[in-house]
């Protein structure tokens, strides 16, 4: 399964992405971290990442670029947090896809959805607030927007989370 | 407690003003810091949070005491964090903490509405 977990900033949809992925069962659970470490504040959100997953047995795996080079038992649950960051590092790191970004995060995605048992992305809602960007954030914004529009295209399950509040954009809604 | 959230100008406080029987509302933008904890309702709530950030203040303190002492409380909020990340570090706390303070407040309320088009859908309740 492929479960595509969309929000905006502080909504909760990690927290969230995080409990799915718990309550699909005791199988292996692995998290991709795609924030490259580059300031103080991203020290600070993956600590508080960390933290938030401390207790949910997660085998933390961390890939900036290229999603084509990570490795998973069949039978494991995924978690990759999240697409905003591996787009942004895909698109400005040196060894990252540059123009070829939208390609090749989908060829990655489509990997690692064929590798294992359940696939759980997390990514961004960075389209909404009415401002026009340069060249190169509108270059980003259209990148990230056809990345999640693709996903959502063969994901099995689209979710929103609006203040914690999971609603159901694509397949089954989901009970409390 | 209810909330009420959505984008700026969608007609989230005419929404709650014909939804709920509030009379006595406390402004975010300009009322005491204490009114809250009384009032019926409070509108502006994220200009609320914004003006505790500035004066250096914790709105999270405020949103526990807020969620302990005035439980019937009707919210209207605007709904953060849909866009770009911001180039200011201040500008990104604020959407952040506004956010994870909602998500507080969503998980305490017997209600949560979201506005669009001063359309309400109920997505909690």
């Amino acid at each position: 399964m492929i479960h595509l977990i969309t929000g905006g900033s502080g909504s909760g949809k990690s927290a969230f992405a995080e409990n799915f992925l718990v309550n699909l069962g005791e199988t292996k659970r692995f998290y991709i971290a795609t924030m490259y470490p580059f300031d103080e504040e991203s020290h600070q959100r993956i600590r508080r990442h960390r933290r938030m997953r401390s207790e949910k047995n997660f085998t933390t795996v961390e890939c900036y670029t290229n999603l084509k080079k990570l490795q998973f038992p069949s039978d494991s649950n995924v978690l990759l947090e999240c697409m905003s960051n591996l787009v942004a590092n895909e698109i400005y790191q040196e060894e990252g896809a540059g123009r070829l970004t939208v390609s090749a995060v989908l060829a990655g995605i489509r990997y690692l959805a064929d590798m294992v048992e359940n696939l759980v992305i997390v990514t961004n809602e960075i389209f909404s607030d009415g401002m026009d960007y340069d060249e190169e954030t509108a270059r980003y914004q259209e990148y990230l927007g056809k990345i999640n529009e693709s996903i959502a295209a063969f994901a099995d399950r689209v979710t929103e989370v609006v203040y914690g509040i999971p609603i159901t954009i694509k397949g089954d809604k989901m009970r409390e | 407690m209810k909330l009420i959230i959505g984008g700026a100008f969608q007609g989230k406080t005419e929404y709650a003003k014909n939804r709920y029987s509030v009379k006595q509302w406390a402004d975010g933008r300009v009322c005491p810091w204490d009114e809250i904890f009384r009032a019926e309702g409070i509108h502006h709530f994220h200009e609320y949070v914004r003006r505790m950030l500035t004066e250096g203040l914790d709105p999270a303190d405020a949103a526990q005491r807020l969620c302990q002492e005035n439980k019937d409380v009707v919210i209207v909020t605007n709904e953060l964090g849909y866009g770009v990340v911001p180039v200011e570090a201040f500008d990104r706390k604020y959407r952040e903490t506004t956010g994870r303070i909602c998500t507080k407040l969503a998980e305490q309320s017997s209600e949560v509405v979201r506005v669009i088009c001063g359309i309400g859908q109920v997505i909690k309740g």
